[in-house]
């Protein structure tokens, strides 16, 4: 058998990648080891953060998991009719002048780094929130547990799940804009010839791509999780499990940009940070994967 | 009521659409009108000059924008011959099991929270050489960037119409020099992963956080040592409670806007789409 001498060269390269990634997980998985050993689950299942640099240490990170999963929720809830409104404009009733500008203008969305977002977010989106959103709902009705938290500082589950959901829109839309320019033509057509309006052949159309626009959902979810400075500037950095949308709290990227800077003075903080990164890293790599086999299987089907 | 329905659908789809846009606009307005006036106020010494004490003025970013431009450079260095390579390999061989894995690989690698690689670098190079450096900073830079300039190749490499490749193997060339010749057709599609790599990770913040350390008063000592970058300094100043470095961080926001700005449209410009 011939050697593909090519092959061969190119492989070691390629092996660093991979090798890269499994050290990742390899540096995750055994630093979190002491935390495990000392605490078990409890890191994951208790909101404590007991730091001492002499006495006795106690972390739990559920708050930072619980927020993390709030605020991307809230992102996703947002972006989710946002995201396919625009795709179908832009793809269906988009004047041609209009609709290369505003596929641009996403892009430049998508691309553009997230600490302008962060400085945006804590100087201007947070206290327009607090002024016209957070405020009037709590006064009218902060009997609902969603509204009950005062909106002292503005700095919330709410404002951070905002912020997201405009960083995350254009990334889903992307893929939902493909996906539904692909339809084919003659699917269109056929819902006309039946009589529907362009609401309701939209309805069906959207019905067709289904897989692809859940995976822009997971991929778009798997984003805002892992998303982390211009969150840490606007949810508050506080440990906080809370239903209200108003409360600050914490993301598990947050908890870790936070505290990791002085987090080697204490023996098991860094250790508990790295279980808090473990699970996001579980997480992320979970909801990913999930978005990706979605997207592809759908990719396959439309051939 | 059909037909008020479908006006109605109408309506939501350009209320979507404002509302997906806006931000934007409002983002781009508020950098400009909060950063310029720190820029005129500044001048040249904004560009050039060192962070001041708490309260005392404006001074200047240059450390910062240096810092930026060598994480950038050391970076790309260290990231793109592997990103290169990977990307040919899973161009050339889509069916081999390591192929098909390896695209996995990086479409999960791009997706993957770019904190986690600031931690790992910090563990795996700051704790053992015991302080921040410029070389931690661009290794984890170079992570965050290798799936993007991967892909980037690959789908380059893919968008060759196959009757090249058949043509140079009907030569009975080696599988080198048919890539060597495919490469050169594909260079358009490789150059622009790897702008929209340094793009990217020109604003990167937060695998910066543990890793390059922040340096701001001193320009660049050497790559063993601390190093600043502009969007590390704009997310440190924007958590201190001081008035001028409030107007510090919206005069960087301007910086690194107007740098990101100026990779990316003309990039964008010249294309049909961009992967992000």
């Amino acid at each position: 058998m011939k050697i593909d001498k090519f092959k061969l060269a190119l492989l070691p390269i390629t092996t660093v990648v991979f090798g890269i990634f499994l050290l990742m997980l390899i540096v995750y998985v055994s630093q979190s080891i002491p935390i495990f050993k000392k605490e078990g689950l409890a890191i994951y299942t208790t909101n404590v953060w007991k730091a001492s640099e002499t006495g006795e240490e106690f972390y739990g990170v559920l708050a930072a998991i619980y927020g993390s999963v709030y605020t991307s929720v809230i992102a996703v809830l947002i972006a989710l009719p946002l995201s396919i409104g625009f795709a179908v404009f832009v793809v269906d009733y988009a004047p041609k002048k209009l609709k290369e500008p505003l596929i641009v203008a996403t892009d430049v969305m998508a691309g553009l780094p997230t600490i302008l977002y962060g400085i945006w977010g804590a100087f201007v989106l947070v206290p327009l929130l607090k002024r016209f959103v957070m405020e009037p709902l709590y006064e009218h009705f902060s009997f609902i547990p969603l509204f009950s938290y005062p909106p002292i500082t503005g700095y919330s589950y709410l404002s951070a799940g905002v912020l997201l959901a405009i960083m995350v829109t254009p990334f889903a839309s992307a893929i939902i804009r493909e996906a539904y320019r692909m339809v084919p033509r003659v699917y269109r057509e056929g819902a006309y010839a039946l009589g529907l309006t362009r609401f309701e052949a939209t309805k069906v159309l959207l019905g067709y791509i289904k897989p692809a626009i859940l995976s822009g959902f997971l991929l778009a979810f798997g984003r805002a999780i892992g998303e982390t400075v211009a969150v840490s500037l606007v949810v508050g950095n506080t440990f906080n499990i809370n239903p209200s949308l108003f409360a600050p709290g914490y993301t598990i990227s947050s908890l870790i940009a936070n505290q990791f800077g002085n987090a080697f003075i204490y023996n098991y903080m860094p250790s508990a940070l790295f279980a808090a990164g473990l699970a996001l890293f579980v997480i992320g790599l979970v909801i990913n994967v999930a978005g990706l086999i979605m997207l592809r299987r759908w990719s396959h089907a439309k051939v | 009521m059909r037909r008020f329905k479908d006006h109605l659908f109408l309506v939501y789809l350009v209320a979507s659409t404002i509302f997906v846009v806006l931000p934007l606009f409002h983002i781009l307005f508020c950098v400009f009108a909060n950063g310029l006036p720190v820029l005129m106020k500044g001048g040249m010494n904004f560009l050039t000059g060192v962070l001041p004490a708490p309260g005392d003025g404006l001074g200047g970013i240059g450390p910062a924008i240096v810092g930026t431009l060598v994480l950038t450079v050391l970076a790309t260095l260290m990231g793109l011959p592997i990103a290169v390579l990977t990307g040919i390999f899973s161009a050339e061989y889509p069916n081999s099991l390591i192929g098909r894995a390896t695209r996995t690989l990086l479409l999960i690698m791009m997706e993957f929270p770019t904190i986690l690689v600031g931690l790992f670098v910090m563990n795996i190079l700051v704790i053992p050489l015991g302080s921040y450096s410029a070389l931690a900073g661009a290794l984890a830079l170079a992570i965050v960037m290798m799936p993007y300039v991967a892909v980037y190749t690959e789908q380059a490499l893919k968008d060759v119409p196959s009757r090249y490749r058949e043509g140079a193997f009907a030569l009975g060339l080696r599988r080198r020099t048919v890539v060597k010749i495919l490469m050169s057709m594909a260079r358009k599609g490789v150059v622009t992963g790897i702008l929209i790599g340094i793009a990217k990770v020109a604003g990167e913040t937060a695998p910066l956080l543990f890793t390059a350390g922040g340096s701001y008063t001193v320009y660049f000592q050497g790559i063993n040592r601390p190093i600043g970058a502009v969007p590390l300094l704009i997310y440190q100043l924007v958590q201190q409670p001081y008035q001028n470095y409030h107007e510090i961080a919206w005069g960087a926001s301007l910086v690194l806007m107007l740098i990101f700005l100026a990779i990316f449209l003309p990039i964008r410009l010249s294309l049909k789409e961009v992967k992000l």
